[in-house]
C-alpha cells in the first residue's frame, strides 16, 4: 500500500502556516511512515503546484493532489480526513 | 440587415461619443467604415454621422476580437458570420470554430493566471511583516535598475 501524500501549503511571513504545521505534524505522527508521507509545500517556490491544485490561500491542505482544507482544520476534523484516506488507501491491492 | 427594429435603442450617437464610449479615435470609426468593417453608417442631412446601438455592440466585437490578436481581415470574417450565422460560408465558419478554440485555449490561461494572482494577493493580506511577494519582485527590480534607496 502506498502511503498517502499530505502537502501543507504555506508561505514565508504566513502568520498561520507555523500553527497549521504544529498541527498536521500532530495528526500525522499517528500513523507511520509507510502509511503517511507529508510535505511542507512553500507556495512562493512552487507557485505553479500550488495553482494546479487549487490553492488560493495559506495555509491549505491538500491529500493525495486534493485540496482539502483552506484554512486551518479543527484537530478531530484533520484527524477523521486523513485516517478515511489512510483506509481508503488500505483497500488498494498492491 | 444591421437596423435593429424601432424602438431598440439609440440611432443617433455623433462620432464624439463613440469615442467616448469605445476609446476608439474618430480616424479609426471612419477608417473601419471605410474598409467596410462597420456597414455604412446613415448620416444627417448635413453630413454628420449618427451612429446606432447596433454599430456600437459591432465595435464592442471588434474591441474584444483586437484584444485577442484577431487580425481586421479574420474580424471582417467573423463580422460576417455574426450578421447572418446561418447563411455563413464554409470558410467563415472554419474561421469561427478555430477563434472559438483560440478563445477557450486563452481562457484557460485567463483561469490560471487569475488563480496565480489571486494566491499572491492573498499571501500579501496573510502576511505579518510586510508584503514578501512585493518584496521578492522589489529585490528582483533592484537587481535590474539598481536601488534608489540608501
Amino acid at each position: 500500500m502506498p502511503p498517502i501524500q499530505v502537502e501543507l501549503f504555506s508561505a514565508p511571513n504566513c502568520r498561520r502556516c507555523g500553527k497549521a504545521k504544529i498541527l498536521l505534524e500532530a495528526v500525522v505522527s499517528l500513523w507511520p511512515e509507510s502509511e503517511i508521507c507529508w510535505r511542507v509545500v512553500d507556495v512562493v517556490e512552487e507557485l505553479d503546484h500550488a495553482v494546479q491544485i487549487g490553492v488560493l490561500a495559506t495555509p491549505a491542505i491538500a491529500v493525495d493532489g486534493q485540496l482539502v482544507f483552506t484554512a486551518i482544520p479543527a484537530e478531530e476534523r484533520l484527524r477523521d480526513v486523513l485516517r478515511q484516506h489512510v483506509e481508503q488507501a488500505r483497500t488498494i491491492p498492491e | 440587415m444591421d437596423d435593429l427594429p424601432p424602438g431598440k435603442g439609440r440611432s443617433d450617437y455623433r462620432i464624439g461619443e463613440i469615442t467616448r464610449l469605445t476609446g476608439l479615435s474618430a480616424d479609426t470609426l471612419r477608417y473601419y467604415e471605410k474598409i467596410r468593417l462597420l456597414p455604412q453608417i446613415g448620416r444627417t442631412a448635413a453630413g454628420t454621422r449618427l451612429y446606432g446601438e447596433r454599430d456600437l455592440t459591432h465595435l464592442r466585437f471588434i474591441l474584444r476580437a483586437k484584444a485577442m490578436n484577431f487580425s481586421l481581415d479574420e474580424i471582417a470574417r467573423l463580422l460576417e458570420m455574426r450578421g447572418d450565422p446561418q447563411h455563413a460560408r464554409d470558410e467563415v465558419r472554419e474561421l469561427t470554430q478555430q477563434k472559438l478554440q483560440e478563445v477557450e485555449r486563452h481562457l484557460v490561461d485567463l483561469e490560471t493566471l487569475h488563480r496565480e494572482l489571486t494566491l499572491l494577493v492573498n499571501l500579501c493580506r496573510g502576511a505579518s511583516d510586510g508584503c514578501p511577494i512585493i518584496d521578492d519582485l522589489k529585490k528582483g527590480t533592484d537587481l535590474f535598475f539598481g536601488s534608489r534607496e540608501k
